[in-house]
């Protein structure tokens, strides 16, 4: 039986990342709708529309952190036509582009560390811990994403 | 007859280039508009300042993170050539520290230089001009406390015949008015009409999200519905209150918005907005209130 689970989940692991490669635009887009989703269960709590919870802040953080991790990898050459708003200087300088998601990595990690294993204590400990990770948002989407 | 023929012709063009002469001839403010507003205070300029989001173009790009030094640089570049703000520090000799309030009254309000040329409409004059006298001298004011930055911007690069200023004065005539562009029933809400100032004149939000006809003039009719960005790829999203614009969003959604940089849908706030977004998150929060609230009431 465990032989079986461990096999399927080879088995899944490796259709998943064969879909990641075949269709990088896709990927990267669900890993940005977790990012909105977290921003947005984050917001719901800063504004005092939800309750803060410690375990909601910290799946909104850890998420943030694994985002931060592996978006950067879903952005081969080639892939910026089709239905994405990818900015086509993120392939003109793929090294500051590199540098922004490195640094919206650190901001993720330091939030996610701070954050403990119980989640930030309260919403100030929560609020401090956020806003930088937050601020990666704007400043990555400033240059490298297009509007329309 | 020959001679004749030649003299009318002579007499022909003196007439239109008379003509021409006088229609684009700059049309300064009158020294009296000073008269009844107050000296300016560099605290209520500090808001304008913000509203009006100057430094998004005149900012010196390599001092960024360095607040306040405005030593211009910017290059917008349109299908009209590319434009280069300019240093609007207050250093004497490269920026606007030898300026008299009218002179930057006539700037701001007429797009009219101290040497009397015609701005090219780059700088968003056309909204500027429908700004309060009060809040000009005040952003003056606000200006002159700030660090002078020494050096000029390049020029413009800019082919013919945009190169030719005098024209910018006809264009003037049909798109620089200091009328508002949408008028409101008596007893409309008062925060409607802060939002209209806001939005149409300091913020000159119309200068990117209505569409440009061939001259560069903004189509009135489609105010505020968006359009091709004027810089290079992309559109600017339109703003209106319906399926085409941001109908779904709550007045509370938009001043969240331009408070916070997320959009209703937590995606971010992106490109140029981004610089004009900081500014509106610098202003008071019942300015932003109004802005959505004028964003809602227009064109029902």
């Amino acid at each position: 039986m465990k032989r079986l689970l461990i096999t399927l989940s080879v088995v899944l692991l490796s259709c998943a990342a064969a879909s990641a490669q075949e269709d990088p635009v896709a990927v990267r887009k669900a890993l940005m709708q977790a990012n909105a989703a977290s921003a947005g269960a984050a917001s719901a709590m800063m504004r005092g529309e939800m309750d803060y919870n410690p375990a909601v802040a910290l799946a909104a953080l850890a998420t943030f952190r694994a985002v931060s991790l592996s978006v950067g990898s879903f952005f081969p050459e080639g892939s910026d036509s089709g239905e994405t708003r990818a900015s086509p200087r993120i392939w003109e300088d793929m090294a500051g582009f590199q540098q922004e998601i490195a640094d919206f990595q650190a901001d993720a990690a330091a939030a996610r560390e701070a954050a403990g294993r119980e989640g930030p204590a309260d919403l100030a400990a929560f609020q401090s811990m956020v806003e930088p990770v937050l601020a990666h948002c704007n400043s990555c989407h400033e240059t490298y994403r297009t509007e329309n | 007859m020959l001679r004749k023929l030649l003299f009318l012709t002579a007499a022909l063009v003196a007439a239109a280039g008379l003509v021409f002469w006088l229609l684009t001839m700059p049309r300064p403010l009158d020294e009296s508009v000073l008269a009844g507003t107050e000296p300016g205070d560099p605290v209520r300029g500090e808001r304008m300042y913000f509203a009006g989001g100057c430094a998004s173009c005149h900012a010196s790009p390599e001092a960024e993170g360095v607040e306040g030094e405005l030593g211009g640089g910017l290059v917008l570049t349109t299908d009209f050539g590319a434009f280069v703000a300019p240093n609007i520090s207050p250093h004497p000799q490269d920026g606007i520290g030898d300026w008299s309030e009218m002179d930057f009254a006539n700037a701001m309000l007429r797009g009219i230089s101290p040497e009397g040329n015609h701005y090219y409409p780059a700088y968003p004059y056309t909204s500027y001009a429908r700004m309060e006298v009060q809040d000009v001298r005040d952003i003056f004011a606000y200006l002159k406390s700030l660090p002078p930055v020494e050096g000029r911007a390049d020029s413009h690069k800019i082919a013919f015949p945009f190169t030719l200023r005098r024209g910018i004065g006809l264009w003037k005539r049909l798109y620089l008015s200091a009328e508002p562009v949408v008028t409101f029933p008596e007893g409309t809400p008062e925060n409607v009409l802060r939002g209209r100032y806001l939005v149409e004149g300091p913020g000159h939000c119309g200068e990117c999200h209505t569409p440009r006809n061939f001259i560069g003039g903004l189509k009135l009719g489609q105010w505020l519905e968006g359009g091709p960005a004027a810089e290079g790829e992309g559109r600017v999203p339109g703003i209106t209150p319906d399926e085409d614009g941001i109908g779904f969003w709550s007045e509370g959604d938009i001043a969240y918005f331009l408070e916070s940089g997320f959009t209703p849908d937590f995606d971010s706030v992106g490109g140029a907005m981004v610089a004009v977004q900081k500014n509106m998150a610098r202003l008071p929060a019942e300015d932003r209130e109004s802005i959505a609230a004028y964003l809602k009431a227009i064109g029902q």
